[in-house]
């Protein structure tokens, strides 16, 4: 196999060796087109990049309420602190902007291009080209940018225009002149000095010995601070089965993005009165409900946590882990 | 109750006022503390509960060791004694082949967790209120990422270069260390880079408030060089450099730059690049948005028009007063903080001190600081670090007096083109308090009489 491997590399560079001339330095290996269209998949505002395909708005709602609402809210408002992709128009200039794909983004080719290289979160690049017009179509639409029955191709989709592209500038910094003055700069009788907001900032790493009255950073802690400190769960103490220990893995990389925070209903690990009752409906449901996809009063789970590149098997275990360190 | 209070205080992390009280309190009775570190502990939960015990049971087992062994005081290691290190061989060679800092040490990336929503999709600062001199120790150069860190097998890692060129390559890493090298000393640092303290002064901490910054020597080729190796069409204006992690991290950089001075590395601090700073292939665009040195680099496309992707429509454009947004905000513009005294390092004994600072600009060379007492009514220069280069952190110092009087400190550099870092007026005139990015304006630590630091701004 590595041999026959390298000799289709010479074949290949001796077959270009007549067409393209070597650099300067004759390093390195050209490039064959099939390689690079593997990887080419930049999309511009101008269509170039856009790819052979279409969806629809009408194909993109299921496909969005399955492998993005869980994080992006069934219409785009955004599910806890993940990003709000639909209003926020006429707010940009107020003391509340909200940026979304509507109110913000310059350009429609931005949002194919960027669903397709990373979304779903968990499982970039997994997506259909026909998969993501449909899904940038239904975003735009949920943003009253196109119609119901819009249909994305290479054609109609470079052809958007989103509302917001004239609002943007060339940088044109720097845009503040100071100068260096050295004696009487400022009239201190006017200074009016803004302190921090108490309880803000991690503190855990002050020095022990510094001389710091820690109850100076500690003295009121806000909502913000206090509630977004992730408690640390000691599942390690918990025995876990062969399942559950291959199932950790595929948690970490698959599955704690929502299941640490709660996102979306998700039960959190170790929450034990969250796992109860889905527990109660037995293994098999669980696990039916993580492998297909399940959506109820409490949330939604895409199906393999939109990662479907996961097998049956790795699901099955990731369940096991959760339930296992959640009673 | 006084008891109770001096255990509570302990629970914040002043380990040596608790002890003090303890010996005074508790010193004949160690059953009784234990159950008043129980007691305390009860009505405690989650990390409180477990620092508190894990912290308090400690310091009990050091008190009841003074009481046992005498010599395990601290004293005991001082003069005129011989330090019991003296007194018995250490470990020999390799012990560690990768050697770490001591275990005295406590050199930490930290973040602020509720600034994002997930860890692999987060930023950490660089700890700068423990770091000497210019260089950035590798371990501790501030994260930031936007799908994780991918673990690149370097074997396996090829770099394409294609689009408007005569030949399009694929180059490994081996035939990118063919190549003619360089190795320069330039810092990175996030745009928004006190992107919190806009609206108001936020974070008590130097960590927070100016650590998404880093100074590292990096190794690699000139892009200019490998952009003549593959012979860029005159239609190719700009360059798509995309990274190979999870998020295709990916923006677009103007020819214009890539053959001034942007590099293509694989060495950082002497080592292969960390895999949290882009193992095994990063580029770096020095003095511009760290955002725009890809890092996992596995593709240049060049191109006539820019691309205009996330990275540089949604994220990284900056909102203007008026609701409209600068684009390509690349440069960073000149700034500088006082890294010594600060929060986390409080003047502990008045008489001489050295005020001690960085300065940088990603327009050049560093061409003065200047430090205010007083809150930027007076100024007075400052002497530079010996080393002053282009793009690369620059430090200052000033030699002073404090004799326990309150001060408004503040540093105010002025690179090469003449450039003076502006007053945080000064910004928020022009940009509002929604821009995010590119805030680089004199900060202040106010020095109060008890020689703590706070994080102020003057309004």
């Amino acid at each position: 196999m590595f041999k026959s491997l390298r000799v289709s590399v010479v074949v290949v560079t001796l077959a270009l060796s007549g067409i393209v001339s070597a650099g300067p330095l004759g390093i390195g290996s050209t490039a064959t087109p099939e390689m690079i269209a593997g990887w080419d998949i930049d999309i511009r505002p101008d269509g170039v990049g856009l790819p052979p395909g279409q969806g629809s708005v009408a194909e993109g709602e299921p496909l969005y309420e399955a492998k993005c609402a869980s994080c992006h809210g069934l219409f785009g408002e955004g599910e806890g602190r993940w990003p709000v992709l639909a209003g926020g128009e006429g707010t940009l200039d107020t003391l509340h902007p909200e940026k979304t794909v509507g109110s913000y983004w310059p350009f429609a080719s931005t949002l194919w291009d960027y669903i397709y290289r990373a979304m779903p979160y968990t499982a970039p690049q997994s997506l259909s080209k026909e998969e993501v017009y449909s899904i940038a179509a239904y975003v735009l639409y949920l943003n009253d940018i196109v119609e119901e029955d819009f249909v994305s191709n290479q054609e109609t989709f470079a052809q958007v225009k989103m509302p917001n592209e004239a609002n943007f500038f060339i940088d044109n910094r720097p845009d503040v002149q100071n100068e260096r003055c050295f004696q009487s700069c400022a009239d201190p009788s006017t200074f009016e000095i803004v302190t921090t907001i108490n309880g803000v900032t991690p503190t855990g790493h002050f020095k022990e010995d510094s001389g710091v009255a820690a109850n100076h950073y500690e003295g009121n802690p806000s909502a913000a601070s206090s509630s977004e400190i992730r408690v640390e769960k000691s599942v390690t103490k918990v025995a876990l089965s062969k399942e559950a220990l291959l199932g950790r893995g595929v948690y970490d990389k698959a599955c704690q993005t929502c299941h640490n925070s709660g996102i979306a209903g998700a039960p959190k690990l170790g929450d034990v009165s969250g796992w109860v009752d889905r527990i109660g409906q037995g293994m098999d449901t669980l696990n039916d409900h993580a492998i297909n996809g399940y959506q109820g009063a409490d949330g939604v789970m895409p199906a393999k946590g939109g990662n479907m590149a996961l097998s049956d098997d790795d699901v099955v275990n990731a369940v096991a882990y959760m339930v296992e360190s959640s009673r | 109750m006084s008891a109770h209070l001096s255990i509570i205080q302990f629970s914040t992390n002043d380990r040596t006022y608790w002890k003090g009280n303890m010996s005074k309190l508790y010193e004949p009775s160690l059953p009784k503390l234990m159950e008043a570190i129980a007691t305390e502990a009860k009505g405690m939960r989650g990390m409180d509960r477990r620092n508190f015990l894990k912290g308090g049971i400690a310091a009990v087992a050091g008190l009841s060791s003074v009481q046992i062994i005498p010599k395990a005081n601290a004293s005991a290691n001082l003069p005129p004694n011989l330090p019991e290190w003296q007194r018995q061989l250490g470990p020999g060679v390799v012990a560690k082949p990768y050697g770490d800092p001591s275990e005295f040490e406590d050199l930490q990336r930290r973040t602020v967790p509720w600034l994002t929503v997930d860890a692999a999709s987060s930023i950490s600062m660089t700890p700068l209120q423990d770091l000497d001199g210019i260089i950035t120790p590798s371990g501790v150069v501030f994260e930031r990422y936007h799908g994780g860190i991918p673990n690149v097998n370097p074997d396996q890692h090829r770099l394409i270069i294609h689009g408007l060129v005569e030949r399009p390559l694929v180059l490994t890493m081996d035939d990118l260390r063919r190549f003619p090298s360089v190795s320069q000393i330039r810092f990175i640092e996030c745009p928004a880079n006190g992107g919190m303290e806009w609206r108001g002064a936020q974070m008590e901490a130097l960590q927070f408030t100016h650590g998404m910054l880093a100074c590292c020597e990096w190794t690699g080729v000139k892009l200019s060089t490998l952009l003549e190796e593959v012979g860029v069409k005159p239609e190719g204006k700009w360059i798509l450099a995309e990274g190979a992690d999870a998020a295709g991290m990916s923006r677009s950089i103007p020819l214009k730059k890539a053959l001034d001075d942007t590099i293509i590395a694989w060495g950082q601090n002497g080592e292969a690049l960390r895999p949290e700073q882009g193992y095994p292939l990063r580029m770096l665009n020095p003095g511009w948005e760290g955002n725009t040195s890809v890092k996992w680099l596995r593709r240049l496309e060049i191109g006539d028009k820019p691309w205009h992707h996330r990275e540089e429509t949604s994220k990284y454009t900056d909102l203007m007063p008026d609701g409209r947004s600068r684009r390509f905000t690349w440069v960073m513009e000149t700034n500088s903080v006082i890294t010594s005294p600060c929060p986390e390092n409080p003047l502990k004994q008045p008489g001489f001190l050295e005020i001690r600072g960085l300065a940088w600009s990603g327009r050049g060379r560093i061409k003065a600081v200047d430090v205010s007492l007083d809150g930027g009514v007076n100024w007075q220069r400052t002497e530079l670090g010996e080393l002053v280069i282009p793009k690369a952190l620059t430090q200052f110092s000033l030699k002073t007096q404090w004799n326990g009087q309150p001060w408004l400190l503040q540093s105010r550099a002025i690179d090469e083109t003449g450039y003076v870092q502006p007053t945080l007026k000064q910004l928020r005139d022009e940009r509002g308090g929604w821009s995010i990015y590119h805030k680089n304006s004199i900060h202040t630590w106010n020095v109060s009489e008890t020689g703590d630091v706070y994080n102020v701004q003057i309004s």
